[in-house]
């Protein structure tokens, strides 16, 4: 019976949830449905499709390192101890470094995901090959990255490429990083362990990281593999976890910022007023919350009377939910697609936005050609979409099909648009890229001129 | 009860004594070499680079002497690095840089492939490079000294791997050194060199331009141009133009002036739609400026290996 309202719940849960998740995670779900669900796994034994459980905060991390450093087998060590306490599905070594499902589909996130559970937390794990995946994933969002373990191998200690590495993950913003010391089976000497770990904490210290109290832990994910050695194998990699566990801090979650939704459509209903419809962005709306509007060069406030999901009224709706917002003294004529209902103050129109873009390749589906400056395409974000002209940065004079790169872009009128936020850059009937604003910018009279 | 607490107390205390002794004693007999050591290997091991476990050797072969095992970790190193590249040699490379240096009338354009693009923005990468492409253009320009019409020789593999660097090293040693230095494979993949009459021009662009170097271009995309005429003292920009355009639409042929441009598709470069001037075509903007491509080479970083893939 117990288990029976855990499945529910769990799967009105996870309902919902598929609402409010960023597309990663809907990828996720979609593509790795074998959740960790220890106790109803054991009762179910055949189940046709696991349900994704969301009653563990979700972390997403990804390793880095030298090729030959073993993040691969890293990976592997991490699934097989997991996964005898239930909490993973084993993938050996060869299945993560093919990942034939990502080579398969169209869109080449060269990243192999993979999936598990801890005592306290759900992990993606994303472990990218090169420079440019992790910077895509970055862009697109399809794997953002809240810590991060770097693999050494103790035997060689870092590699010159290992500073190439931090600078990486200090430019995607990952601010927690976690060392493993791979290899140490390989390695007779203490002292020498000791040694590499006093290198990389200069090196992390050099890079901004906290070198000093950064977790290190050593071991061997080979032994771990092999089930050899518990004290460098499977122990190291369960101190690893646990490492994760804690220093990692979990990401702040969408509800605890203040409410925005993009406003999809308007309808007047007669004898009520005039309602707006949209996916709750993010926040909660409570019926009599104050409300601003904001877009299409139009500002004004009101308040909230009642909200309504699926033609019931409730008191309270969280980010993800499909919801219609009725509000004081609005005329239908007031709001339109593309504008946003939002906690008055919290968010202001921009026209002008530096962003790093990704341009997708001919074979993803984008541009043959490259483009230069004042080059305009119709810039899509929450529900609106705006025509804009791109600038590209000083040393740049164009931008070929699959690179990413910065740019600055200017809106023919000023939209909401923040710190953080995705966008879609299309031309014609061609997705061209995709972008993640960096930063705001004014706007100078030249741009005005332009734009005239 | 506290009598008790007293007692485990006292004896934890004593344990905790006789472990320190135990330590200090055990510290202080293996201390004095061991510190040493230390200090060694890791000054020896931030001055050469060489990895942890070779310093140590070197170190314990030398009986701590500093001098002479960092000059037996250089010798070591070319023969690891021989055994690392046979080694890694299966290994795909496709990533890497395209190396590009104009001199006065000849020029050089190379690729050089590793296995991820963290390698490409590593300086020792962007060293060898550099060396591969003034190998390149030393040998074109010994081969061609006596020359003097319009001479283009492709390189590639072997031809290349055989070129000296400096004193007698090959570029193959070269390669194998870098490839014990940063551990991934890396191959010379190709190599085109252009050597002009007084009165011809060469234009040069690289995208997506990286690393320190100077009189070597580097990036991921490359292209060489030669043409004549244009105005003087404008050709230089001129020939960039040209070369981000080919950079840009990749054309495969030369084609004709007469030539009616068919669509977006269109693989001649003279009837393509111009990159900087979309209203023009390349012939019409080359008659403008009264000038004439001749002829051009472009590379793609790890374009030869897709194909081959594929």
């Amino acid at each position: 019976m117990i288990v029976a309202i855990l499945i529910t719940s769990s799967f009105l849960r996870s309902l919902s949830a598929f609402f409010a998740k960023p597309p990663a995670q809907l990828i996720q779900t979609g593509l790795y449905p074998y959740a960790a669900l220890p106790n109803i796994r054991r009762t179910f034994a055949v189940e046709a499709k696991k349900t994704y459980s969301r009653e563990k905060p979700h972390v997403n991390i990804g390793t880095i390192g030298h090729v030959d450093h073993g993040k691969t087998t890293l990976t592997a060590a991490i699934t097989k101890v997991l996964a005898d306490a239930g909490g993973a599905h084993y993938k050996k070594y060869e299945e993560i470094d093919n990942a034939p499902e990502e080579k398969a589909r169209g869109i080449t996130i060269n990243a192999s995901h993979v999936e598990y559970t801890t005592a306290n937390r759900h992990y993606a794990h994303t472990d990218c090959p090169g420079h440019a995946d992790y910077v895509k994933n970055m862009i697109t969002g399809t794997a953002q990255m809240d810590g991060c373990i770097l693999v050494v191998a103790a035997t060689d200690g870092q590699m010159p490429q290992t500073r190439e590495h931090l600078l990486l993950a200090r430019q995607i913003g990952v601010e927690h990083m976690v060392v493993f010391i791979n290899k140490a089976d390989a390695v007779d000497d203490k002292e020498m362990l000791d040694l590499v770990e006093i290198e990389i904490r200069e090196l992390l210290t050099e890079f901004g990281y906290d070198g000093e109290n950064t977790p290190v832990v050593i071991g061997s994910a080979l032994c771990a593999l092999e089930g050899r050695d518990p004290e460098l194998g499977m122990n190291a990699v369960m101190k690893l976890l646990e490492m994760v566990d804690s220093y990692v801090p979990l990401p702040k979650r969408e509800l605890e910022k203040p409410f925005l939704l993009p406003i999809e459509g308007v309808f007047s209903i007669p004898g009520r007023g005039t309602v707006v419809s949209g996916t709750l962005e993010r926040g909660v709306i409570k019926k009599g919350d104050d409300c601003e509007f904001v877009g299409f060069n139009r500002h004004f406030k009101s308040v909230v009377t009642g909200v309504e999901m699926f033609h019931k009224s409730l008191d309270r709706a969280e980010a993800g939910d499909n919801l219609g917002a009725l509000v004081r003294g609005l005329k239908r004529e007031d709001v339109r697609r593309g504008m946003v209902m939002c906690k008055p103050g919290s968010i202001m129109p921009h026209q002008k936005v530096q962003a790093q873009v990704y341009i997708l390749s001919k074979e993803e589906g984008g541009r043959h050609k490259p483009f230069v400056t004042k080059f305009m395409p119709v810039m899509f974000s929450l529900t609106w979409d705006m025509a804009c002209s791109v600038t590209l940065p000083a040393d740049k004079e164009m931008v070929m099909p699959g690179e990413d790169t910065s740019l600055s872009l200017t809106l023919r009128q000023p939209m909401v648009l923040e710190k953080g936020q995705r966008f879609t850059l299309r031309d014609g009937n061609k997705t061209i890229g995709t972008g993640l604003v960096t930063d705001i910018l004014t706007m100078t009279d030249e741009d005005l001129v332009n734009w005239g | 009860m506290s009598f008790t607490f007293l007692f485990r107390t006292f004896t934890r205390e004593a344990v905790k004594s006789n472990i320190c002794l135990h330590r200090v004693q055990s510290l202080h007999t293996g201390c004095q070499l061991l510190a040493a050591d230390k200090a060694l290997l890791m000054k020896l091991r931030k001055s050469s680079g060489y990895t942890f476990i070779n310093c140590k050797k070197a170190l314990e072969k030398f009986d701590n002497d500093i001098a002479q095992a960092e000059s037996w970790l250089h010798e070591q190193a070319q023969k690891e690095g021989w055994s690392k590249a046979n080694k890694l040699e299966g290994r795909k490379a496709k990533e890497g840089l395209i190396g590009l240096f104009v001199g006065d009338k000849v020029a050089a354009m190379v690729e050089v492939n590793c296995e991820t693009d963290f390698v490409a923005r590593n300086e020792k990468f962007q060293q060898l490079v550099r060396e591969v492409t003034l190998a390149t253009i030393a040998h074109h320009q010994s081969k061609s000294q006596h020359e003097t019409g319009y001479v283009k020789s492709f390189l590639v593999g072997d031809e290349l791997h055989g070129l000296r660097v400096g004193e007698g090293s090959s570029l193959a040693d070269q390669v194998a050194l870098t490839i014990g230095r940063l551990g991934e494979n890396m191959s010379v993949k190709r190599a085109v060199t252009v050597k002009v009459p007084a009165e011809w021009h060469i234009g040069s662009y690289v995208h997506g331009s990286v690393g320190s170097q100077t009189e070597v271009a580097m990036g991921r995309y490359g292209a060489l141009v030669v043409f004549e005429g244009g105005e003087e003292g404008e050709q230089n920009i001129l020939g960039r133009k040209l070369g981000q355009h080919i950079v840009g639409e990749a054309p495969l042929s030369l084609g004709t002036v007469d030539d009616l441009p068919c669509g977006e598709s269109e693989t001649r470069l003279m009837p393509q739609t111009f990159l900087s001037d979309p209203s023009k075509t390349v012939a019409q903007f080359l008659r403008g400026k009264q000038a004439r491509v001749l002829d051009f080479a472009r590379f793609q970083c790890g374009e030869a290996s897709s194909e081959e893939t594929q």
